[in-house]
């Protein structure tokens, strides 16, 4: 099975670098961005099938990062992860594609059976 | 006590002395200034009527005064009037040779007498002035009155009425002359007899006269003729002038040197030379009747004790009006303070939750990726184990940290509130399928009272369930074991708002501790029981779907709280 590619999109380094790695351990390819540019440029330049977006994101608002994503590709599935309680953006989240929301600290088990399904739907879409 | 009276200066000090609460003092003022408003005229009219009621007495008893002067000197008059003409009849009757025969004259005398009272001798005397016969018990025959005063009056009067003077027997006397004109001798005779006084004081004692009052004659000359009680002896003159006489009676008032009031009532007699007096000490009309006077006392007492409790029921019903008011501020303040306090504390909460949740979502992966590697590597050593061991114990304590900033990130969020139209009874039923186990296996009574023609209701159903199970859990948490536990919910519709009450007969919540179950992180249950945040959020839910949530509770005999929630739901 093709590993599952993932867009790891956090402004926390350290909880990208950790969440990543412990990913990667299970067996998924994961690139890290701590902003939205960077986000943009990796997201072009790796195809992700799956990107796990934080919603508070310093250079680019979340929510512009996932109409960009969607305007680039409209079956890219994409998982929110929020810290914060702001609802209002993971409701407009919602009405913008997003496919789940995960709260943080998040556990690992969930999050890897949410980027599976996630997977799954994109493909047979 | 003393001290007190002695600082006084107002009487408002008074007030504050008698009432420190400011009610109770509001409440003496106004008793006392609608007393003194309403009560002043009251002491005017009965004040006024007393003495006009006293002044149309004093001169109704003047006009009966005076009415009984007149009768008397009526009476006096006719008196006199009766022996003047009886003497003349005799006069007329007899000559002058048959009178002059003392037996006949003796005869007329004791005749005359048994008609007339009062008289004491009779006498024929001649032109001369010489007593020619004479009946009576004196020896009189032959007196010469020729050179006395009334002889020379008669003769011109024809008439004549005495003074009175001391007769013989040192009795008071008056003396009726009339005389005969014999004019075909061209002489004349005169016919005299006496009358005793006591007879005419008859008629004074005879009016009404109360013990301190008195009435007799006088004389033109001021000389007491009958009797008097007070005023001096018969023949001494009056110690006072009496004004000039009119015709008539007349009535006036004297104020003596003692200042006693006197009414003077006077009146001249028609034929004799006397002035009827009468001296009015007592005055009856100042002792006003004592019906009319009760009468007044009793409507006075009356309309003080009506007045007075009148007055004490408005001031009453107009404090307590401003006490109610006030409180119901105080209360509607003390309950923004609350609403805003916990507000402030909800975001206080959510904020601390907002910055604690990303370090523990570090620590939560770095701690999931140390045990990731430490699983993956080839050690077999025995630290291996329990760096797992504590890894593990890291994430249990994470997990508690996140229950709680999850609870409280949920109550600060906006939450996606999904509003849908929903039975209420539904809910509170389905709620209740989640506890059935827990009631059955407990024996708890559960009464469900819930109204019927419940309106649906267009509100966030999860929401408001999450509210009705937090408050059930409460319930059942607070029944006790000894017990048996009765749990009552009742629905009801009121207003656009439906009401959930949901009581308990559990231990309760004492009354210090009610003021704070709906702040974060205060519970009564026991520790590792309850996260203190169950009443906070479902108190966040209920405000934010513009409902309310209130609670009642009685140490020891149960709790009861009761969420309003309108029927269509207006979330902030």
């Amino acid at each position: 099975m093709i590993r599952t590619k993932v867009l790891l999109v956090d402004d926390e380094v350290e909880f990208a670098s950790a969440l990543a790695e412990r990913l990667q351990m299970r067996n998924y390819e994961v690139r890290t961005a701590s902003n939205g540019l960077e986000a943009m440029a990796l997201f072009h330049e790796s195809t992700p099938d799956v990107v796990l977006l934080d919603l508070k994101i310093p250079g680019m608002d979340g929510l512009e990062i996932l109409s960009n994503i969607k305007k680039f590709d409209p079956t890219i599935e994409v998982l929110m992860l929020t810290g914060h309680g702001d609802v209002a953006s993971v409701q407009k989240g919602m009405q913008s594609g997003v496919l789940e929301y995960i709260m943080k600290p998040i556990d690992i088990d969930e999050l890897t059976s949410k980027i599976d399904r996630a997977r799954k739907k994109k493909e047979k879409g | 006590m003393k001290n007190i009276l002695k600082d006084l200066r107002h009487p408002r000090d008074l007030f504050s002395i008698s009432a420190t609460d400011p009610y109770k003092s509001l409440k003496i003022r106004v008793i006392l200034l609608d007393a003194i408003l309403s009560l002043i005229p009251l002491f005017i009219v009965v004040t006024t009527s007393y003495f006009w009621f006293q002044s149309i007495l004093k001169e109704d008893y003047r006009s009966q005064i005076k009415w009984q002067i007149e009768n008397t000197k009526q009476s006096l008059d006719f008196f006199i009037e009766e022996r003047v003409s009886g003497l003349r009849f005799i006069a007329s009757a007899f000559t002058y040779e048959q009178l002059s025969d003392r037996k006949t004259l003796a005869n007329v005398f004791l005749k005359f007498k048994r008609e007339v009272s009062g008289l004491v001798d009779i006498g024929i005397i001649d032109a001369n002035g010489i007593q020619q016969a004479y009946v009576g018990p004196y020896k009189l025959e032959g007196k010469d009155y020729s050179n006395q005063d009334w002889f020379d009056e008669v003769t011109v009067k024809n008439v004549y009425v005495s003074d009175v003077f001391m007769g013989y027997r040192k009795l008071p006397h008056f003396a009726i002359a009339v005389k005969r004109e014999l004019p075909e001798q061209g002489t004349f005779w005169i016919l005299r007899a006496t009358i005793d006084v006591e007879t005419l004081s008859k008629f004074a004692s005879a009016m009404n006269l109360g013990n301190k009052d008195d009435a007799f004659l006088i004389n033109k000359e001021g000389v007491i003729q009958t009797p008097s009680r007070f005023h001096g002896n018969v023949l001494e003159k009056l110690s006072f002038p009496l004004p000039g006489s009119q015709q008539g009676a007349t009535v006036q008032e004297i104020t003596d040197s003692s200042d006693a009031c006197t009414i003077c009532g006077y009146a001249e007699l028609k034929h004799s030379p006397w002035v009827l007096v009468a001296m009015i000490q007592s005055a009856p009309y100042l002792k006003i009747p004592r019906i009319f006077k009760n009468e007044l006392f009793f409507i006075t007492i009356i309309s003080i004790i009506v007045g007075i409790i009148v007055v004490t029921r408005i001031a009453n019903t107009l404090v307590n009006r401003i006490q109610e008011a006030e409180k119901e501020r105080e209360d509607a303040i003390a309950q923004s303070e609350h609403a805003s306090k916990l507000a402030s504390v909800g975001r206080l909460a959510s904020g601390v939750a907002h910055e604690i949740n990303n370090p523990l979502a570090i620590i939560n992966e770095k701690a999931g990726l140390m045990k990731d590697i430490l699983e993956a590597s080839e050690d077999q050593s025995k630290s291996r184990e329990k760096f797992i061991g504590l890894i593990n114990s890291i994430f249990d304590s994470v997990s508690r940290c996140r229950t709680i900033t999850h609870r409280l990130l949920g109550f600060s969020r906006r939450m996606d509130t999904a509003h849908e139209l929903f039975d209420m009874n539904d809910a509170i039923r389905e709620v209740l399928g989640f506890l059935e186990k827990e009631i059955l296996f407990r024996n708890i009574r559960l009464d469900l009272v819930l109204a019927e023609d419940l309106p649906r209701v267009m509100s966030d159903r999860g929401q408001v369930q999450q509210v009705l199970l937090n408050i059930f859990n409460n319930a059942l948490d607070a029944l006790l074991e000894e017990k048996e536990g009765t749990i009552t919910i009742k629905t009801t519709v009121n207003d656009q708002k439906i009401k959930v009450s949901v009581s308990d007969n559990g231990h309760g919540i004492p009354k210090d501790k009610l003021k704070k179950i709906f702040e974060p992180f205060y519970t009564t249950k026991e520790k590792g029981k309850g996260t203190g945040l169950g009443l906070f959020i479902s108190y966040g839910i209920i405000k934010r779907l513009g409902g309310n949530i209130l609670v009642e509770s009685e140490a020891t005999k149960g709790t009861k709280f009761t969420i309003e929630i309108p029927t269509t739901s207006t979330s902030e």
